[in-house]
């Protein structure tokens, strides 16, 4: 999860979100190859003697600096379009899972089998137990099965919101009127954390994400406890 | 964490840390081998940057792509250490249905 004064990702729970994650990796070297050229080029060009007033054309260089950035970006554009695809992949999920955005809690509905629906609001920071974790622990948290393709469809009931899980690569818009299709898969146990990511009011920075992901079995028994 | 430049986190990315290396070297290689031959100063520093880059290149793809190739067989081995677990002395079992279209 997030720690403070964080720069990179977060540790990469999903499949999708590790291909990120080497993507991410590949994309900085390459950049930081051309900020090193860019910054050894500005350091010549301030230590030179020589002037050239007169140049008219410099084919040769012009040709490079064309070629050598189209053939950066094709570099680029492959892995980030390999991994767009694979984002839009159908993996025969096992469990559809409906998410609504309110201002400001979410609520949670699991209609596949029987009825089982509940909100989860924020927990605030007066009632926090020792170690939680202020602004982002709630009291219902999403309960699921790991290492199982899960489909979730979000939505809102007010205003836009956007679910995310950074951990898992997710981010989906909850837009009134509009279900969106995002799915889950994490390879481990755990509780992974996320922020509700679209402007929605006062309290928008208030309505957390907690998805807890037990073994199949702990989630059979926990959803027949709920019903 | 410490980052190159302030963007590359040469600790914790795969691959990073060995291919700024290798290049580092490459770069000091080729630059004073120019310079020795040459003796033109400006034109070897210019070789010595082309040749970091390159050789930086050069190894982060190569190491990157056994790397991928790793976590490849590692997922395999993961899938099938799971499988055989879970299914041993089963009708699911992965050796049992390899043995049976060999007979």
């Amino acid at each position: 999860m997030a720690y403070p004064y964080q720069l990179g990702f977060q540790d990469a729970t999903s499949p999708v979100m590790e291909e990120l994650l080497h993507f991410h990796d590949h994309t900085l070297m390459i950049v930081f190859l051309i900020s090193t050229l860019v910054l050894y080029l500005i350091s010549l060009m301030l230590s030179t003697k020589l002037t050239h007033t007169n140049t008219m054309d410099a084919q040769e260089i012009e040709t490079i600096w064309t070629v050598l950035p189209a053939i950066i970006l094709i570099m680029i554009a492959l892995p980030s379009l390999r991994i767009l695809y694979m984002m839009d992949e159908m993996n025969n999920p096992l469990l559809t899972v409906k998410t609504m955005g309110h201002q400001w809690y979410w609520s949670y509905e699991y209609t596949d089998y029987e009825e089982l629906n509940f909100d989860s609001y924020m927990i605030p920071t007066t009632e926090l137990k020792p170690g939680e974790l202020r602004l982002l622990e709630v009291d219902n948290r999403l309960i699921l099965p790991m290492e199982t393709p899960i489909r979730m469809l979000i939505s809102s009931e007010d205003v836009l919101h956007s679910w995310a899980v950074p951990s898992l690569g997710l981010k989906t818009d909850a837009i009134p009127g509009r279900l969106n299709q995002t799915t889950l898969m994490s390879l481990r146990p755990g509780l992974f954390y996320g922020q509700c990511s679209e402007i929605c009011g006062s309290n928008h920075s208030f309505m957390p994400i907690v998805l807890e992901m037990v073994p199949l079995k702990s989630f059979e028994s926990w959803s027949s406890s709920m019903l | 964490p410490f980052k190159l430049l302030g963007i590359l986190d040469v600790e914790n990315i795969p691959c990073a840390r060995d291919s700024v290396l290798y290049g580092s070297l490459g770069s000091v290689v080729a630059g004073l081998g120019y310079f020795l031959l040459t003796s033109r100063i400006r034109r070897s520093c210019d070789v010595g940057v082309g040749g970091f880059i390159i050789v930086t290149l050069g190894c982060w793809f190569h190491c990157r792509y056994n790397y991928a190739k790793e976590r490849i067989q590692q997922r395999i081995a993961r899938e099938g250490m799971k499988n055989k677990i879970l299914y041993e002395s089963t009708h699911l079992d992965p050796e049992r249905k390899q043995s049976n279209s060999s007979n």
